[in-house]
């Protein structure tokens, strides 16, 4: 009986738009890996990876997310507490220090530490909402996130680092605070600007320099360029899945992760951009829909988190694409190549899931 | 309170709607704006990317003899080279250190580390490319110690307007010792550093010519590496090798001084192979042919992925027939290279001409040199040919001006003949030695110039002679009397007529063969002498002139053009080496016509008596040259004994003096036959090589020999002969 009213809210549309944009995912995968052999069998992989990922999916969406709450604290200091391991005793490759070994393989802390931040916030913001608008708790609430994000920021990940600003940022406005708070936080924020600049890492500077400046730095601006000519390549619609010449003949680097939206504008055209913006935006939106729905402030908040997550990794992967953002490491929710990218999105999706099955009090009382 | 937080949360949620709105209609319209909006501009990017005209080499022309035989030919080369953006993987950040680790992975593989041979031929690729300086900087900064050599290079000193070359010794790492690995992957490193700055897709050659077996061995052994690459090209080869390579030249990648020029003709490569010499030079754009064009789809390494657009075919270079034959070409090398080491001599020249058509029958320049060590690379031949003090890559036969002696009188003869100076019955007597008094002390016979023939050294005097009699004993008294003329007895020709009939005959400017050098040579006369020497020209002048001595120079080939004058009854011609191009399909597409300069205003009649003389110096019995007689043939000829004087600054003296003080002498024969209807004209110049009559004569006959009997049979065949 539980099981079919469950069911019966189980959001369908929103999966259906999920599965499409896995399955063009998959499509594109092997468009931008087939004629590299070495890459071939990506797609496949991709296929395995969306498979895995929509069990957990099911698998989350069934599990009450309420009992998530109870991992509120734990995962809070898991968190600070693996950044910190990273920090003393972490590998450094390219330069940084996000990885950790784990039995043998360099785990990075972070991807899952997005989810974390997430569950703690929602807890938090949740638990402590009456007192928000008493400036001392958004105090609290802002120096929790601080924590993390200055480890994460030293490691050093800018990317990481701003989007956990962005999570805690949403998570902390969409809870409802005083007007006026935000307005001293904000001047706060632009007043400690000048400083933070000084912080900013080498690699930093130069990829701002890079996306400032194009011609700073050729090489890497070489990929952002063709990216572009992809882009304006494809026109109304596109060279033909398959067929894009940038795409084929690998005048596109990092084509089958990062710059998959170049490849999609290239052979699918304005048309094939459109519909997948549609369909990532229609994907947010239904969370945000959720969100509105959610039968508590912990639900509400850990489908916001969920929503902010997936909406600020396609602003950005996007932007990068069409150059008006910086180029990071971010991937594209649901489409660009990566097991880890791809399950965590479907992870994501599935605790949204879990809170609109839920959300009719009713029903459990 | 709580209200109020409740509606900025519920505020916050209608914000982040609108949020949401507006970041789709940003993104949204930025695509607009790229795909839409500048959609061509992109898509014309896009094809520039993927789509390139490339040039299609067309093979180049074939060399024949006159007998079909192949001179110079095409032959398939091997490269193996790198592609610097295949060396690391697809990221971004490339690891600086990754590159340098695949460059040792791949001179490993090529065994660079072990093989001397490998190891010295990638250094002298790496030489080229980088350049003598930053060659040595790389090397030593790796911590390799490197040797240096002294040498003396050429180099273009800008003067304002002026460019002008300079040779200054400068020290150039020593090529011939095996580099470490660290000092090659140093170098190779440097290479596809500064490769990257054009197209990191562009090939860096790393050895070159390795043989066919090599290249399948060494694509076998590096079929795992990525960023190798083994390509193919033609390279010119030339079959005789040292026996016809003034003639033929060679070819080089386009010099630097001349880049402009041959970019402005159309090449695209500005390392293109082209003729720099010999006919290669002069027949470089029929040798080339057209390159064809082909509009290819590549992908980012630059690899052809397929043919899109129309193919223009390559139109094959022309080939060229010669006049040269290979075998006589074969038997003049031979015969002067042996007199050249009999007498010791720093150079010599032998040239075969069709006195009635110009054509070169052969053309011998010593010392002279393997042409293939240019498409070779510079080996241990290359340095050595460098060092060469006797500069073996001039070629002499066009290239050096010399006095021409004793040859000239037939030009002296031939004038004074025309210009009514004498009759051919008119008698000079020989009695021993003029003088010829001092211009302001005539009174005094102690500061008069003396002047001798050569038969008075040996206290013999012609006596009576007439012009055929003059030139078969080369009697100088005879000539200087036509020359200067005498007082009171003969109006000589006198500077003016003689320069006239020295430009007539040729000598002046250039005689126009198709061969790049020839050396340009001005007739002295009084304006000359003036200019030059800031002396007024005398009657000594005109004697020295008259038989070939004092200001008279001349190229060995000028000299055998006035021979042959003599020899087609006062015809100038203009000497030619190619007579025809073929294409491809073995169409005829040029043939040579014979070109008269100018025809010598003497009658034939008058001009048979030089003929005459010159028959006699060969077939009379007190001729010069009795030995140049072929059997079955008439030969007529002329001996030159030439004083000359190579002014040597150590010594501030004339070089090769003998022991009485003498100056030294360069052996000239000239000669053609069948004297009745000349077919070949023949000229033989050893420099410093003495006597006329005893060095450059029998060179002259064993060619002749040949050209009219055929090979000497060979030994064996003579004992069987005997045995039987």
């Amino acid at each position: 009986m539980l099981d079919r009213s469950l069911l019966r809210n189980f959001d369908l549309l929103l999966m259906v738009a999920v599965l499409a944009l896995c399955g063009i995912g998959i499509a594109m995968v092997y468009s931008a890996t087939n004629t590299t052999i070495d890459l071939a069998d990506y797609w496949e992989r991709q296929l395995f990876f969306m498979l895995v990922g929509l069990a957990v999916l099911l698998a989350v969406a069934f599990f009450d997310y309420r009992h998530l709450e109870l991992l509120a604290q734990p995962a809070y200091a898991g968190l600070v507490g693996s950044l910190l391991l990273v920090y003393l005793f972490g590998a450094v490759q390219g330069g940084s220090q996000r990885w950790i070994g784990v039995g043998g393989t360099l785990v990075q802390p972070t991807e899952a530490g997005k989810f974390l931040l997430i569950i703690f916030f929602a807890w938090y913001l949740s638990r402590f909402q009456e007192q928000l608008q008493r400036f001392g708790y958004l105090l609290a609430a802002l120096f929790l996130l601080a924590v993390p994000l200055t480890f994460v920021y030293l490691q050093p990940d800018l990317g990481m680092a701003i989007t956990f600003a962005f999570i805690g940022g949403v998570l902390i406005l969409v809870s409802g605070i005083r007007l006026w708070h935000i307005a001293i936080l904000g001047m706060g924020g632009l007043a400690a600007l000048p400083f933070l600049a000084g912080t900013l890492q080498g690699y930093m500077v130069e990829r701002l320099q890079t996306f400032l400046d194009p011609s700073s730095n050729r090489d890497a601006s070489f990929n952002v360029l063709q990216a572009l000519i992809s882009i304006g390549n494809g026109s109304w619609l596109g060279k033909g899945w398959g067929h894009g010449s940038q795409n084929q003949l690998h005048f596109l680097r990092v084509r089958h992760t990062d710059f998959i939206f170049s490849v999609i504008a290239e052979e699918l055209g304005f048309v094939g951009t459109i519909l997948i913006l549609l369909l990532l935006f229609f994907v947010i939106w239904r969370l945000v829909r959720i969100a509105d729905m959610a039968q508590d402030q912990f639900g509400r908040l850990l489908t916001m988190g969920v929503a902010s997550i997936i909406f600020f990794q396609t602003f950005v992967n996007v932007g990068m694409n069409l150059s008006i953002m910086p180029v990071t490491g971010l991937t594209l929710p649901f489409i660009s190549y990566g097991g880890s990218s791809l399950i965590s999105m479907l992870l994501a999706v599935g605790l949204a899931q879990s809170v609109v099955m839920r959300h009719r009090k009713m029903d459990f009382q | 309170m709580f209200e109020r937080s409740e509606r900025t949360a519920t505020l916050a949620t209608a914000m982040v709607r609108l949020g949401l709105l507006a970041a789709f209609l940003l993104l949204a319209g930025r695509l607009y704006q790229l795909q839409i909006l500048q959609s061509v501009t992109y898509q014309a990017q896009a094809d520039a990317n993927r789509f390139r005209f490339i040039e299609v080499a067309p093979p180049r022309g074939v060399i024949y003899d006159r007998n079909g035989e192949i001179l110079a030919r095409n032959r398939p080369s091997f490269v193996i080279a790198v592609v610097p953006a295949e060396l690391s993987d697809d990221l971004i950040d490339t690891d600086v250190d990754e590159e340098r680790l695949a460059i040792e992975r791949i001179l490993r593989a090529l065994k660079a580390d072990s093989d001397p041979e490998i190891a010295l031929n990638l250094a002298e690729v790496m030489f080229l490319r980088l350049g003598r300086a930053d060659f040595a900087d790389v090397v030593t900064s790796a911590g390799v110690d490197l040797d240096y050599r002294l040498v003396t290079l050429q180099f273009v000193e800008k003067d304002g307007e002026t460019e002008r070359l300079v040779e200054r010794p400068t020290l150039i790492p020593d090529l011939s010792k095996q580099l470490p690995l660290e000092g090659l992957v140093a170098l190779v490193y440097r290479a596809v550093e500064l490769g990257t700055q054009g197209s990191s897709f562009a090939a860096i050659p790393l050895l070159e010519l390795v043989n066919r077996e090599r290249a399948f061995d060494v694509a076998e052994e590096i079929f795992q590496l990525p960023g190798v690459k083994v390509q193919q090209i033609p390279v010119r080869e030339y079959v005789h090798e040292e026996l016809v390579s003034h003639t033929l030249g060679f070819l080089g990648p386009i010099p630097a001084l001349a880049a402009e020029i041959y970019e402005a003709e159309g090449y695209r490569d500005p390392n293109e192979q082209v003729g720099l010499n010999g006919l290669e030079y002069t027949y470089q754009d029929e040798l080339r042919g057209v390159p064809g064009q082909k509009y290819i789809e590549v992908d980012i390494l630059g690899r052809e992925m397929r043919t899109v657009g129309q193919v223009i075919e390559p139109l094959p270079g022309l080939n060229l027939r010669l006049s040269i034959d290979i075998r006589l070409q074969e038997v003049m090398y031979n015969a002067l290279a042996a007199t050249v080491e009999k007498v010791k001599s720093p150079h010599a020249v032998a040239i075969a001409m069709n006195p009635k058509t110009g054509a070169i029958l052969g053309l011998v320049s010593l010392p002279s040199f393997d042409n293939n060590i240019f498409s070779e690379g510079i080996g241990p031949e290359y340095l050595a040919l460098e060092a060469d003090e006797r500069k073996p890559l001039i070629n002499y036969a066009i290239g050096g001006l010399y006095p021409p002696g004793s040859i000239f009188k037939l030009v002296t003869a031939t004038a004074a003949l025309a210009e009514g100076v004498i009759d051919p019955t008119s008698v000079i007597v020989d009695n021993g030695p003029i003088y010829l008094r001092n211009r302001f002390f005539p009174d005094d016979l102690s500061q008069a110039q003396k002047f001798v023939s050569w038969n008075h050294k040996l206290g013999i005097y012609h006596g009576r002679l007439t012009v055929v009699e003059a030139l078969a004993l080369s009697n100088d008294i005879f000539f200087y009397w036509l020359g200067g003329g005498f007082p009171d007895s003969l109006e000589g020709l006198g500077n003016e007529r003689l320069a006239k009939w020295m430009n007539l005959f040729g000598y002046a400017g250039q005689t126009g063969i198709d061969l790049p050098g020839e050396v340009t040579s001005f007739p002295p006369d009084d304006q000359w002498k003036r200019i030059n020497l800031a002396e007024s020209w005398t009657t000594g002048d005109s004697y020295n002139m008259a038989i070939g001595q004092g200001y008279v120079l001349g190229t060995p080939l000028q000299v055998l053009v006035s021979t042959a004058a003599v020899a087609n009854g006062g015809y100038v011609m203009k000497p030619q080496i190619v007579q025809e191009m073929i294409d491809a399909e073995g169409g005829l597409q040029w043939e040579f016509t014979p070109q008269v300069v100018r025809e010598l205003p003497v009658s034939k009649s008058l001009l048979h008596y030089v003929q005459q003389g010159l028959w006699a110096v060969v077939n009379a019995p007190y001729g010069t040259a009795p030995n140049s007689r072929v059997a079955g043939v008439t030969v007529a000829g002329k001996t030159g004994t030439a004083e000359f004087c190579q002014w040597d600054p150590a010594i501030e003296d004339c070089a090769f003096r003998d022991k009485d003080d003498n100056l030294p002498f360069h052996a000239w024969y000239v000669a053609y036959a069948p004297f009745e209807n000349p077919e070949i004209a023949l000229v033989v110049f050893v420099y410093n090589g003495g006597e006329g009559s005893t060095v450059a004569a029998p060179v002259a006959q064993e060619v002749l020999n040949f050209y009219f009997n055929g090979p000497p049979p060979a030994e064996e065949d003579i004992q069987t002969a005997t045995s039987e």
